[in-house]
């Protein structure tokens, strides 16, 4: 049953998410421009605020201003509507995402009893946005970089997958909130099966979110900018934030699955969370000025031929060990 | 604080309001979008259109099962159908080369068998869907779909059906890279 206060709970919910995900977003973009530049003993952004931190508020207003440019020739409906395909889905991802709990209420939107499926269902639809911002363009440079992202996202989600199911394995559970309450005695990352499980899946997710040293969708050098070479202003600012938010949720949902989720001492749930999660995005953006951009071929020849077979004989192992 | 949340539900469901108006509401707003998209998807003169609103009517269905507290189905639905097949689909688009220069047409010389056919098909669904009540929303059967139980019957009672299909799929596959592969002379 459904009455009229649940659906303002709902709202309200669905409001503190959207605002958390922009100001996130705002933060982890002067984050990355941060560590880069101190990874490279520059300052980075320094005008705007103490340190810069204001930088990415003056971004987004510049933004929101500047001429909405519609190329000609794209193809109008398709070209309108795939920065909110690309959008959408990652807002919808956090439906799951255990925040933590506070006075003994969950901070989680709904605790889906397949969680974990659905998070992967609702990510697997972000391919299509892209797949419809390179499509729509009518540019090649825009459709070889949806090609290669999409190719990429469907090869590397099947080591993903299957890493994400060896913690299922473990913990017996879907739900988002039993496999962080599964964890009260040992992290999942303690686990010899789950930690070669978090390895693959760091590279994977690495991948996923296209991003350095998986970056060839978007390689500068190569395709101009990848799928969303023809967007500006707001709609560009769109792609952003779905790119940022991927980020947040991987490293959430490596935080929930390995890493204890909320549980930690002393400090309250919530801001646990969140230092584990803003943590393995740091290791995320380390490994950005860390390794080279790697070729076509090298990065499938990867998750075919080693990323792939690890991972099955990772689940066989861990079946193994707990059967045993 | 709790009798002042009873008190301000009371108002609010004594609006006029009958008891589950959001769900019903949003049930045919979403059926109805589904059965739009599932028109466009026939009618559209571009290919690729045709795909994105295949994937649209897909999710229009998997919204349906959540009517029905069938969530494992509804997710699956999304992973498989959304995220696999119609991704293959646009794939294969994308590779035929101008393919979507063409304004396709909608029918050809068989639109009255076709009809026809469809129209069969439409009464024995109909047919077959009457056989059940639906009780949707709160109303709908508890495990509906049990995962654990669907899980352990897969694997019990259906492990030869199992198999036997991920042997076709496999065939499938092997077929396909046989159809594709280039052969050097």
């Amino acid at each position: 049953m459904v009455s009229v206060l649940t659906f303002i709970i709902m709202i309200v919910v669905g409001a503190v998410i959207l605002g958390f995900i922009a100001v996130s977003a705002m933060f982890l973009i002067w984050w990355e421009r941060k560590v880069s530049a101190h990874m490279q003993t520059r300052y980075g952004p320094m005008r705007v605020g103490w340190h810069g931190v204001f930088q990415s508020v003056a971004d987004v207003i510049k933004l929101l201003l500047k001429e909405d440019i519609v190329p000609a020739g794209v193809d109008r409906w398709i070209w309108w509507f795939a920065p909110f395909f690309a959008v959408v889905p990652s807002v919808m991802v956090f439906v799951c995402i255990p925040f933590g709990e506070m006075f003994g209420i969950d901070l989680i939107p709904a605790d889906l009893n397949v969680g974990i499926l659905y998070i992967i269902a609702i990510t697997s639809v972000c391919t299509l946005g892209i797949f419809m911002a390179g499509w729509g363009s009518n540019n090649k440079y825009s459709l070889l970089g949806a090609m290669r992202s999409a190719a990429q996202i469907i090869s590397y989600e099947i080591p993903l997958v299957l890493s994400i199911i060896t913690v299922v394995m473990f913990a017996g559970t879907l739900s988002m909130q039993k496999i962080v309450e599964g964890q009260k005695e040992m992290w999942f990352i303690f686990r010899p099966n789950l930690a070669i499980a978090f390895v693959i899946y760091l590279i994977s997710a690495v991948a996923e979110t296209n991003r350095v040293p998986f970056d060839i969708p978007e390689a500068e050098s190569e395709l101009v900018a990848g799928f969303h070479t023809e967007y500006s202003g707001m709609k560009f600012a769109m792609f952003f934030l779905g790119e940022y938010t991927n980020l947040f949720i991987v490293s959430a949902i490596a935080a929930t699955l390995f890493l204890g989720g909320w549980q930690g001492p002393l400090l309250p749930p919530v801001i646990w969370f969140l230092i584990k999660t803003y943590g393995i995005i740091t290791v995320i953006m380390w490994f950005r000025w860390t390794f080279p951009r790697i070729r076509v071929d090298q990065l499938m020849g990867f998750t075919w031929k080693v990323l792939t077979p690890i991972s099955f004989a990772n689940l066989a192992f861990a079946g193994w060990v707990l059967l045993k | 604080m709790n009798g002042l949340i009873q008190l301000l539900n009371d108002v609010l469901n004594n609006f006029g309001m009958p008891k589950d108006f959001i769900i019903m509401a949003s049930f045919y707003f979403i059926a109805a979008l589904t059965c739009l998209f599932a028109f466009m998807v026939v009618t559209s003169r571009d290919i690729f259109h045709c795909a994105v609103f295949l994937a649209a009517t897909l999710f229009g269905v998997a919204c349906v099962y959540l009517f029905l507290n069938a969530e494992f189905l509804a997710v699956v639905q999304v992973l498989i159908y959304v995220g696999a097949i119609v991704t293959l689909f646009i794939f294969a688009i994308m590779l035929t080369t101008k393919i979507h220069d063409k304004a396709i047409r909608q029918v050809n010389r068989q639109v009255l068998v076709g009809g026809a056919v469809a129209l069969a098909f439409l009464y024995s669904l109909i047919a077959i869907i009457n056989q059940d009540p639906w009780k949707a929303g709160a109303g709908a059967d508890k495990g509906y779909l049990g995962l654990d139980e669907l899980g352990r019957s897969l694997m019990s009672t259906y492990a030869l059906p199992f198999e036997v299909i991920s042997l076709i799929l496999l065939a499938a596959l092997v077929g396909a890279i046989v159809i594709g592969r280039t052969y050097k002379e």
